[in-house]
């Protein structure tokens, strides 16, 4: 097989650490997570292959990647842990990886120190998934809304409402749940199990995600946050920002083996007595691609270097490369179609599913119009813009 | 125990592998390097042992500076410290002199049982387990695809065409494993941070007690005359099947004198 180097071309900005990382998780998901293992993963019970992620947990750790040391994660970088979501978006691997590292960084957000011991060391080490339920089915990521309501009584916090698109929520071991309150948004633990708790897998477009609906009526809840309770408004605010930063890892890594896909594609598909690769006109438009898939790692990166910073620097970043990103990819993988011709058009072909992820992962977590919106205040420009 | 797992860092098996034309050597700056596959079972198979026997895992390499990497990522996997056997005066050893030198080495630092992988992608000998054994004076156990040990004793299944033999030894020993035997981890994040901590000995021709004359490319047994690269491949014959096409078959076949 041969590279064309797209993936790495920015590979000096990482460490020799961060190219072992990288490079183990490619060797591991190159051999066991290829296009057919994918599709079997797809159509297993649970829509992912659970022994893969037992190897992805055990051996390389990475739901523990961004779970501190003191409660048994490795205490990386996130850069690092985007360095895995790139790679499982290389492969489409489906995974609870998302769904469990965003569950993780709520609780650690909420800092309630009790369900952190409590939870985390379970969730990094892979035993345990978990899962946020937040939004409506109208899918608006604000931090300041939530699909479900508490009320207090004298037996404690009581739950009712319907959260969409929680990621692995009919699976999920611990479910966090955001419920609007007298006093503003909290954040609970609700036990999964419980009898006022439904669950439903909600098959989407993109096979390769799963999502579900949870459903409580009446169930007992947790309020996390300390013993004041607290306001769980910028828990969500974070959670939203590293879901842009998650996302968009994964969307340079799909984008890129997307372009790979094709670039390969066209120099063996011969037409006119040469290989399509070698006429002009398609080389331009793969350029075009090339740089493009660049400037998204690149709007990746910065976005996920200033994780540890935080606030408004982090907002802005995260917000420009979910955007970026996500408009990088819907423009591969619809190249991806065209640059292929028919054969990208049927189901045994794989751009159908790099297309899906492009146009489902681009709607997680807010559409990049909502991101550009919401960057205009962030930047300031708000009046410019209206 | 004491267990020494040899490692060889070979060209990445999908990469086109070239000679030198100067020295008629394998040119290995060209290529990415990486653990010769049947290596990384040996590594897996090291770890093993010391995980139920306890004792310390040992990588040796022998090769250039840029082997290094490969030392790195079998520390990532686990190893605990690494020898790495590396001088100019190495360059061009063949088989002979690779055992000579590395059983220098493995004498200086000392092993219970020392694992490597039944041969290397690039040179395919297979004969370096048997030349280590014989120098070194202890048993050799070839083509492992099961080890136990127990106390000073070491069994393994050899594989044959047949099925398998049981091998019994005692320690020391050097066993030499093929693939399957079983699946070899993969680099955990605390793994690859934790190895740029373990210690690897770099060590010269002359810390090893390796007399320079009798390694390298002039002193090597054999050499390589000459070389071309293959031809490309010719295109396929086309026959169109018009009710004739077993006859055309057994035509063919007849014409290699395969029937």
């Amino acid at each position: 097989m041969t590279s064309i180097g797209v993936t790495d071309d920015l590979s000096g900005d990482l460490t020799e650490e961060q190219r072992a990382l990288r490079d183990a998780l490619r060797a591991l998901l190159d051999r066991r997570s290829d296009s057919a293992a994918v599709r079997a993963a797809i159509d297993s019970p649970h829509g992912y292959d659970r022994s893969l992620w037992n190897v992805l947990c055990e051996q390389t750790g990475v739901a523990a990647l961004n779970v501190p040391e003191e409660y048994g994660g490795a205490g990386a970088s996130w850069f690092d842990a985007c360095l895995a979501f790139e790679e499982l978006g290389r492969a489409l691997t489906p995974s609870p990886l998302l769904g469990s590292v965003l569950a993780a960084e709520a609780l650690l957000a909420a800092g309630d120190a009790e369900a952190c011991a409590r939870l985390l060391p379970k969730i990094a080490d892979g035993s345990a998934l978990a899962g946020l339920a937040w939004v409506g089915a109208e899918g608006r990521w604000e931090p300041d809304r939530a699909a479900c309501a508490a009320t207090k009584s004298a037996g404690g916090w009581s739950l009712a409402g319907e959260a969409h698109y929680v990621l692995d929520g009919d699976l999920a071991d611990v479910l966090l749940v955001a419920a609007r309150t007298a006093d503003g948004i909290g954040l609970f633990e609700v036990d999964p199990a419980g009898s006022n708790v439904r669950r439903a897998h909600t098959p989407a477009m993109d096979p390769t995600r799963r999502l579900a609906s949870v459903r409580l009526d009446g169930a007992p809840g947790r309020r996390l946050g300390g013993p004041a309770g607290g306001d769980a408004a910028p828990v969500l605010a974070r959670v939203r920002d590293l879901a842009c930063v998650a996302l968009a890892a994964e969307q340079v890594g799909a984008a890129a083996r997307a372009l790979e896909l094709t670039v390969d594609y066209t120099k063996t598909r011969v037409q006119f007595g040469r290989p399509i690769g070698s006429f002009q006109a398609l080389k331009h438009r793969m350029s075009d691609l090339y740089v493009l898939v660049d400037s998204a790692r690149s709007a990746s990166y910065a976005a996920a270097g200033t994780v540890a910073q935080g606030g408004e620097e982090l907002a802005v970043r995260a917000a420009v490369a979910k955007t970026y990103c996500s408009e990088a990819l819907f423009r591969v993988a619809a190249e991806m179609i065209q640059l292929h011709g028919g054969i990208a058009i049927t189901w045994e072909h794989d751009a159908h599913l790099y297309f899906k992820r492009a146009h489902g992962t681009a709607q997680l977590f807010g559409s990049p119009a909502e991101h550009v919106a919401r960057l205009t205040h962030l930047a300031g420009i708000a009046d410019m813009h209206s | 125990m004491n267990i020494v797992v040899c490692v060889k860092q070979v060209p990445d098996t999908w990469a086109e592998r070239k000679l030198r034309s100067e020295d008629k050597t394998l040119d290995r700056e060209s290529v990415d390097g990486v653990i010769n596959e049947l290596d990384e079972y040996a590594i897996e198979e090291s770890l093993r042992i010391k995980e139920a026997h306890d004792g310390e895992v040992t990588v040796l390499t022998m090769g250039p500076e840029k082997a290094a990497e490969s030392i790195r990522k079998a520390l990532s996997m686990g190893a605990d410290k690494a020898v790495h056997l590396v001088d100019d005066a190495l360059h061009g050893s063949d088989v002979l002199q690779t055992s000579y030198a590395m059983a220098q080495v493995l004498r200086k630092i000392g092993f219970d049982v020392v694992i490597l992988g039944s041969e290397s992608t690039d040179a395919r000998m297979g004969a370096l387990a048997a030349m280590l054994a014989e120098r070194l004076g202890v048993a050799q156990l070839s083509l492992a695809n099961k080890v136990e040990i127990d106390g000073g004793t070491i069994r393994t299944q050899r594989v044959a065409d047949y099925g398998f033999d049981r091998v019994e030894a005692s320690l020391p020993a050097v066993v030499s494993v093929v693939e399957k035997i079983n699946e070899p981890r993969y680099p955990s994040f605390k793994g690859i941070m934790a190895a740029k901590k373990k210690p690897v000995d770099k060590l010269g021709v002359a810390d090893a007690d390796i007399d320079a004359a009798k390694v390298g490319l002039t002193g090597a047994a054999t050499e390589v005359v000459d070389f071309v690269a293959a031809p490309p491949r010719e295109k396929g014959t086309i026959v169109k099947d018009e009710g004739d096409g077993g006859q055309k078959v057994a035509e063919f076949l007849a014409s290699k004198k395969f029937i």
